[in-house]
């Protein structure tokens, strides 16, 4: 697999892809969990930061970024909700900015920084969103959880102090069917500091 | 209300930490060494059979391991259909989904394209998607003997119940009132993807389910496989929802077992989410016709429906559709007709035969109030069910506080206004509705085993579809035992090491199990009164399997929502703007997670009444909307703020007096919004859901006349 043909190939038949990188390719640092690459499909060799760490990685070129997380790297927290770009489950942080995790390939990663909801405590401290939504009851069943607080967070870090509105707003891509949407927005608030001052704008 | 130590007060779930660090593991997030992946072949036909299949292109692909069809494997699926005999792989393909071929390979990308290498030679049949068309002379047989489907005796009859006479309440009546109502299929639409991995050691089979009851998915699993169910272990740990579809074993926990036994590997079956709109199931839609008598001073004299719920080829689920009960009157008939036809599969989902059944009938209802000049809420005072049936008395009921103190909470009286009293572009508008929803005590069972530490480990088959089911077993052990709930280690989820336990469905997890967890506990106390604390390593073991009955009484939860909407009446957008949310469900044992329940089940009701359906393409039988943005699933922008109301009413059943919630926090909310549009508009809408097209179609009717 290593050098290889079929990355070369791969160049060839899908050229538009950027950080095409099979050139230079070397040996990933470590192996990859799941199933092994199939070195018939075209595939890259990319270099990317997630979590804070960084990684070069060797993918399938037809691997969306979910794929590399869950199946791959072993970052189960992002769930798989539609596959397709309708639900939000999958959403993480792609610099800095939020993203359906379904619906990025892999590939286009290379050199970007990616967050997912394990990156999300430091040094074993809860983000404050994470402390909002135990405390509000955010998570019923919890599979939307995952996505919508990447949602939050990337909405926090734009808008630090949003209100109420700008927070269904913000996060009206991320779909909760146990429809938990009142708790959610409410924890947002809470660990953004303006559930006070909505309350109060309120009453 | 006796107030309660432990319980009682807002808890956080006791696996919250795990589920909001992404640490949580879902079915699809486990793995093991080796482990194929499985795709399914579904019919692309609503009504076809197969003549000929071949799959030697597929198997010949590299990475194909194992390939399962018709003709290679005939494992019946028992809970698929109650009265036919259901095959994972069925020929004739009856509904557009139909599994046709199952393919095991090393990853998905193969699988995905083994399945579009097999070649179906299929001949299209005439398909029927509307009951009453199923009914017709010349309608094409879905299964043999008709498409009315049997009841249990075996009997291709309507599902009948009456009371008192019919005629003499029509006779007795100042007004009689008729409409018809339909209501769609539509889809439970859980945020977990579908997904079963099994695998075998030795004679053994280990499944990992998502599933709402280990216990139930265990037996049924075993029974299909033709193996001892001892020889099954069930594992979930941690659910994305099911609403209803969860129930049982499932056609993909058979597929994954029978592939990994013939792979001789673990394999994972995957659906996509269109598969699962389309291919699993959803509520069933009705067609209900209502007719009702009452006198001028309000007083019903007669209720009669007759209906038909279609439940797709497979009878699969109930398909009866509950709400007249609700409501007092001496004469009562009832007829239901449960049709197979061509779409797909129809079966439980939150509270399965009751929002579209309250939705009928209280529009109905509210229109016998208008049209003697009532308050709605009056009128409903007046009727409410005062005992079961008019007959049973309930153990106890909050209805009538659900009725007043909601109403207070909405300020009813200050907002209601004849309907049609507004105008303008913008018009508000209030509704309301009320609910009722079994509370049944039965079976379950639970298991304390007390160390040395004096740390109490509850074991109970629960797998918390995201009711909060661990914490709220934890917390009625914890009040049991008098400790505080850290004392508690709650160990769920698994078949080998947890006793049977209900399932989450029916909303009968707290009642039932929460049950046996008193008993157990206070097995436990006895036991350490006696012997003391156990030293070293060695345990005191309590288990207790309760089967509590109810007598001379009828056991129900209650409940009463009230809706404000505003609509637009130039482009038919529906928004509400107030919700008020009463419920009585006895004692509640964990409010903060309750209040969860009550939002999120009355949010998904708006969505039912408003937007969602699976339409389907009647020249080709096809669905047109699986997924969640065609089916137009509530989003954050969507919800209302809703505010929740107890009323506790005193139960001397239960464990603590808890009563059912998860199932009654939808069944009101569909009515309630239906009826805020008619009091905004002074029109009606009959046919669900109330989308743009038909409330403006409803508005221009007057302004032609």
């Amino acid at each position: 697999m290593e050098g290889t043909g079929a990355g070369i190939v791969a160049a060839k038949v899908v050229p538009a892809l950027k950080g095409q990188t099979a050139k230079q390719a070397k040996a990933p640092e470590a192996p990859l969990a799941g199933p092994a690459l199939d070195p018939s499909v075209p595939h890259s060799t990319i270099k990317l930061t997630i979590n804070g760490q960084e990684h070069r990685v060797e993918v399938e070129d037809r691997w969306t970024l979910v794929e590399l997380l869950r199946d791959h790297l072993k970052l189960t927290g992002t769930k798989i909700g539609c596959d397709r770009g309708e639900c939000g489950a999958c959403t993480v942080l792609v610099n800095g900015e939020s993203a359906y995790s379904c619906s990025q390939l892999a590939v286009w990663m290379d050199g970007k920084t990616v967050t997912t909801v394990e990156g999300l405590a430091r040094n074993g401290k809860l983000d404050p969103l994470q402390e909002a939504f135990i405390e509000h009851d955010g998570p019923q069943c919890g599979y939307c959880t995952s996505g919508q607080l990447m949602s939050a967070k990337a909405l926090l870090l734009k808008n630090p102090h949003p209100n109420r509105d700008e927070v269904r707003a913000g996060m009206t891509g991320n779909i909760c069917r146990c429809s938990n949407y009142n708790h959610y927005v409410e924890a947002v608030l809470a660990a953004s500091g303006t559930l006070a001052a909505d309350a109060r704008r309120r009453a | 209300m006796t107030p309660l130590k432990t319980a009682g007060k807002p808890t956080p779930r006791i696996d919250a930490i795990k589920r909001v660090t992404g640490a949580a593991t879902y079915t699809a997030d486990i793995t093991a060494p080796g482990m194929l992946y499985a795709r399914v072949l579904r019919s692309p036909y609503p009504h076809a059979r197969i003549r000929k299949i071949d799959v030697s292109k597929a198997q010949a692909l590299p990475g194909v391991k194992t390939i399962l069809t018709y003709e290679n494997c005939d494992i019946q699926w028992s809970t698929g259909d109650t009265r036919n005999k259901r095959l994972l792989f069925n020929n004739p393909a009856r509904y557009a989904g139909d599994a046709v071929a199952a393919v095991a390979a090393v990853n998905r990308h193969v699988a995905e394209e083994a399945i579009r290498l097999i070649d179906v030679d299929y001949e299209q049949l005439p398909f029927v998607l509307e009951p009453e068309e199923a009914l017709k002379d010349g309608a094409p047989e879905i299964q043999p003997g008709g498409n009315l489907s049997p009841n249990g005796r075996g009997q291709h009859e309507p599902d009948k119940y009456s009371r008192g006479n019919i005629a003499d309440g029509f006779s007795a009546a100042d007004h009689v009132l008729e409409d018809s109502y339909t209501t769609p299929h539509i889809n439970n639409a859980q945020m977990e993807i579908r997904a079963s991995m099994a695998e075998w050691q030795g004679d053994k089979l280990i499944v990992h389910a998502s599933t709402q009851g280990i216990a139930n998915c265990r037996t049924d699993i075993a029974k299909d496989m033709k193996i001892p169910p001892e020889k099954v272990e069930v594992i979930c740990l941690y659910m994305g929802g099911g609403f209803g579809n969860k129930n049982q074993c499932h056609d993909f926990d058979l597929m994954a077992a029978e592939l990994s036994r013939r792979a001789g590997a673990p394999v994972r079956v995957e659906f996509t989410r269109k598969e699962d709109y389309i291919s699993v199931h959803g509520r069933w839609p009705t067609k209900q016709t209502y007719k009702i008598g009452v006198k001028n001073d309000g007083t019903l004299t007669a209720i009669q429906m007759t209906a038909f719920s279609g439940m797709g080829p497979y009878r699969k689920g109930q398909g009866d559709i509950s709400g007249i009960e609700v409501y007092q009157c001496p004469n009562v008939e009832r007829t239901t007709s449960m049709i197979y036809t061509n779409m797909a599969v129809s079966a439980n989902f939150r509270a399965p035969a009751y929002p579209q059944g309250v939705f009928a009938i209280e529009s109905l209802m509210d229109d016998a109030a208008h049209k003697l000049n009532m308050d709605p809420l009056e009128f409903r005072l007046k009727n409410f069910s005062r005992k079961f049936q008019d007959r049973t008395a309930y153990s106890s009921s909050g209805l009538e506080d659900c009725l007043r103190k909601g109403a207070e909470k909405f300020g009813w009286r200050a907002l209601w206004r004849p309907a049609g009293s507004d105008s303008g572009v913008m018009r508000r508008g209030v509704g309301m509705g009320m609910g009722m929803f079994p509370s049944s005590l039965g079976r379950s069972a639970a298991i304390i085993q007390v160390d040395s530490k004096g740390i109490y480990h509850l074991h109970v088959g629960v797998t918390d579809c995201g009711t909060g089911a661990k914490t709220t077993m934890g917390l009625i052990a914890a009040e049991a035992l008098g400790v505080p709930l850290d004392r508690v280690d709650v160990v769920w989820g698994d078949t080998d090491i947890c006793p049977y336990s209900v399932g989450e469905s029916g909303s009968r997890t707290t009642v039932q199990t929460g049950t046996a967890v008193i008993e157990a506990a206070k097995d436990i106390q006895k036991q350490i009164a006696e012997k003391g604390l156990p030293s070293g390593s060695d345990l005191l073991t309590a288990s207790a399997d309760t089967s509590p009955a109810l007598r001379d009484f009828a056991r129900y939860s209650f409940t009463a929502h009230f809706a404000e909407v505003e609509v637009d009446t130039e482009t038919g957008h529906i928004r509400v703007t107030k919700y008020v949310a009463a419920h009585d469900s006895g004692r509640v044992v964990n409010p903060l997670t309750a209040e969860s329940q009550v939002k999120g089940g009355a949010t998904t009701g708006i969505g039912m009444a408003l937007h969602e359906q699976l339409l389907y393409d009647k020249r080709t039988g096809l669905p047109l909307s699986a997924g969640y943005y065609h089916a137009r699933v509530m989003t954050h922008l969507d919800a209302p703020e809703i505010e929740v109301l107890w009323v506790e009413s005193e139960d001397a059943y239960g464990p603590f007096g808890a009563k059912t919630l998860g199932e009654p926090t939808i069944i009101p909310s569909v009515a309630a919004v239906a009826n805020a549009f008619f009091n905004a508009t002074g029109k009606r809408v009959r046919d669900l859901p109330i989308t743009r097209d038909k409330v403006l179609r409803v508005l221009s009717e007057g302004a032609l006349a």
